[in-house]
Order: C-alpha cells, then sequence, then structure tokens
C-alpha cells in the first residue's frame, strides 16, 4: 500500500488540474497511480470515485455563480449515465494492455480537439432546432471577464445526445471525466458558450461517474484505504481550481492543458503497446 | 396564455430568478455532501492515525453494493466492534449519494416549483438508472 504522503500530493495536483480544465482529475491521476504501482482497473475505479468528489466540489461552486445550465445537463445525463454503466462493464471484462491503449488514445484526441477548438471564438446560436427548442435548451449567465449577461441558445440537441452516450462510455470505461469530450460535444454540435460548456460538464460527470462508481464497487475495485487519501487530494486541488477558473480567460485555461494533455497521452500509449 | 393559480408563472423574470434559487440550492447540497464526506473520511483517517501512528488505511473490500459497504460496517459498530472504517466507509457512500441527491432535488424543483413535466420525466429516468445501479451487485 502506498503512504499518504505519496497519494496526498499527487492527488491535490490531479484534482487542480481537473477542476481548472473541467476535465475531472482521472488524466493526471489514473497514469500516476499506475506508475505508482496500482493496477490499471483499481486506478480506474478510485479515479471514477475521486471524479465525483472534483466534479461535485467544483460544480457546486460554477452553479452558484449561475453559470452551469441545469437544463442542458439534465437531458445530457440521461445519456452519459447510460454509457458510463456500459463503459464500466467493458472495462471489467477486458484485460490491461488495450486499457492503456485506449486511455492515450482518448487523451490524444482529447488533444487534437481542443487544439482546434482553441482557434475559434464562440459564435452565438441564432437559429434553434424545432428539438431544441422543445427541449428548452437556452440560458443567460454573467461573464465576469467581459463584466455583462451573455445569452445564449443550444442547437443540435438530437446529435449531442447520442455522442454524449459515447463520452458516457468513455467515462465508466476509462475511469475520467471524459470532461474534454463532453465540453467538445457542447462546443462544436451545440454551440454553448465555452464557459457554460466547461461548467455543465462538470455537473454531467459527477451523475456520470456515479453510474460508472457503482459497478466498479460492485465489483470489489473500490479499495477504501487508496481512496481515502485520494479523494481527500483531489477535493483539496479542485477547490484551488475552480477558484481560479472564474477569473482566467478562456485561452489561457485551454493552452495550458493542450501540454499537459499531449505529454500523458503518449506515455499511456507507449505503455500499452510495450505492455508495462 | 394566463394560469390563474401561478399568475406570476408566466413571467420570465420569476422563472429565472426561482432557476437561480434553485442553483443557489443545488450548490449547497454538492457543496455540504463534499464537505461532510470529506469530514467523515478525515476523522477516520485521524482515529486510524491515534490508534497505530500512522496515517494508512490497508484495507479492500469484496464487490458490494453501496448499502452493504455501509450496514457492512455499522453492523460491527452495533456489536461494539466499531473502528475507522466505519467514518471513511460512510464518508464514501455520502460522496456516491451527492450527486443521487443533486438529482433528486432538480427532480422536485422540476415537478413542483417550475411544474415541468419535460424534465420531470427526464430527470425520473436519470434517477431510476442511478437507483438500479446504486444496487448493483
Amino acid at each position: 500500500m502506498i503512504s499518504f504522503h505519496v497519494l496526498f500530493p499527487v492527488a491535490v495536483v490531479a484534482g487542480f488540474v481537473g477542476a481548472m480544465s473541467g476535465m475531472g482529475g482521472g488524466i493526471i491521476l489514473i497514469p500516476a497511480l499506475t506508475l505508482l504501482g496500482v493496477s490499471i482497473k483499481h486506478a480506474i475505479a478510485i479515479s471514477i470515485l475521486s471524479v465525483i468528489a472534483t466534479s461535485s466540489g467544483s460544480a457546486s461552486a460554477y452553479v452558484r455563480d449561475h453559470i452551469t445550465n441545469l437544463k442542458v445537463g439534465m437531458f445530457l445525463e440521461m445519456f452519459t449515465i447510460v454509457g458510463a454503466l456500459a463503459g464500466a462493464a467493458i472495462t471489467l471484462a477486458i484485460s490491461a494492455r488495450p486499457l492503456y491503449i485506449a486511455f492515450g488514445a482518448v487523451l490524444l484526441g482529447s488533444w487534437l480537439a481542443l487544439l482546434i477548438v482553441g482557434h475559434e471564438t464562440w459564435q452565438a446560436v441564432t437559429q434553434q432546432d424545432p428539438i431544441s427548442r422543445w427541449l428548452e435548451l437556452e440560458g443567460s449567465y454573467p461573464d465576469l471577464t467581459l463584466g455583462q449577461t451573455i445569452h445564449y441558445k443550444a442547437r443540435r440537441a438530437y446529435i449531442g445526445a447520442p455522442l454524449m452516450f459515447g463520452a458516457g462510455m468513455i467515462a465508466g470505461l476509462l475511469g475520467i471525466g471524459a470532461g474534454a469530450v463532453k465540453v467538445l460535444i457542447h462546443d462544436l454540435v451545440m454551440g454553448l458558450p465555452p464557459k457554460v460548456s466547461t461548467t455543465t460538464s462538470n455537473l454531467i460527470i459527477g451523475v456520470t461517474a456515479l453510474a460508472g462508481t457503482s459497478v466498479y464497487l460492485a465489483a470489489g475495485l473500490i479499495s477504501p484505504g487508496l481512496a481515502a487519501p485520494i479523494i481527500l487530494g483531489v477535493v483539496l486541488g479542485a477547490f484551488l481550481g475552480t477558484r481560479l477558473l472564474v477569473r482566467l480567460s478562456n485561452h489561457s485555461v485551454r493552452r495550458f492543458f493542450l501540454f499537459i494533455l499531449l505529454i500523458l497521452s503518449v506515455e499511456m500509449i507507449i505503455r500499452g503497446i510495450r505492455g508495462a | 396564455m394566463t394560469n390563474l393559480s401561478h399568475p406570476s408563472f408566466a413571467d420570465p423574470a420569476v422563472e429565472q430568478s426561482r432557476q437561480r434559487q434553485m442553483d443557489v440550492l443545488v450548490g449547497y447540497i454538492l457543496l455540504s455532501g463534499v464537505v461532510l464526506s470529506l469530514a467523515l473520511i478525515s476523522a477516520g483517517l485521524f482515529w486510524k492515525f491515534l490508534q497505530t501512528g500512522r496515517l494508512r488505511l490497508d484495507y479492500q473490500v469484496a464487490g458490494m453494493n453501496l448499502f452493504e459497504f455501509v450496514t457492512s460496517e455499522i453492523r460491527l459498530a452495533v456489536q461494539g466492534q466499531m473502528r475507522p472504517r466505519l467514518l471513511v466507509n460512510m464518508g464514501i457512500a455520502i460522496l456516491m449519494l451527492t450527486p443521487f441527491l443533486r438529482v433528486l432535488a432538480s427532480m422536485v424543483y422540476f415537478f413542483a416549483v417550475s411544474k415541468n413535466w419535460k424534465y420531470t420525466l427526464f430527470t425520473l429516468f436519470v434517477l431510476m438508472v442511478l437507483t438500479r445501479s446504486l444496487f448493483l451487485r
């Protein structure tokens, strides 16, 4: 068993990065835990449990800042939770090496996607399709950087929904919040403003992670001895990260994560291929 | 279109202010769930530290659902064998119940306050799937 003074700081860093990106702490936590000698399935299980904490902790602040869109969140959660249950069931069934490669590939995909999206500025949706209108997917939020209230509408919920099933599946499969994937769907497909998409994805992540965690708990992969210090560290890190997000511009947040994502994805793919 | 029993219901400003109150409630549910969970886990770790002089918990659990996870320790505590892991397990269980409670609160809001049948059904579906998954074994 790894000691508290190793697990705790690792978890603090993971929580910090996870909250700032809206991706959950898993992207740092899982590679770090496997490097410390934890099996990848245990790492995935602990990570998705800690993702509940990261997500709930930071979502509590975002929600009270009125940035999160509860309806968008509730609608998409219907799809992510079913995906998460399926994803976690797959993880229980397969061996470790494909999990490493899948983990690296998802991170690399997120990296590529964020790189592309990062150069675009948000364009408000003017024409809403009938389905998204029926689903009442719209809202407004106070933007502290611009000093004004932004009104927005979401579109193409009918494409976003099945894609969110996939995002939920990735979350359950790999024990990550898969926030980057969710943010991407919100941004590119549904046309939500970046801050709304990051914070709403954070809300969705908590419920999605709960579905995944239940499967891992039932499988005996949640080790409380490992979970305790990690949850404490992750929440402390997330708390610090959240306080920073509201003040930072979208651009600087993205650039920081692109760098971290790239390194981690390459590292995980190499380990999957080598079989370490 | 006016609704006599709720004359202000169609007013977007009222709707928005209710939504904001809901945001605040959801925020507090999430915050208290996480804080309570952390407090219990920290207390469990600290207790273990007092017992053994080390901040280390060496235990794993066999596959079980959330309720067995907590009741197994409560049963021991009732028999006078209360141990740090009771607090840690309860902390983890409360953490898992936090998003669940959040969804429950959202459903009550959509059903009773904003009377939005569409979103009441959506949240009900989410709640049912989550409930089922918490009883997985």
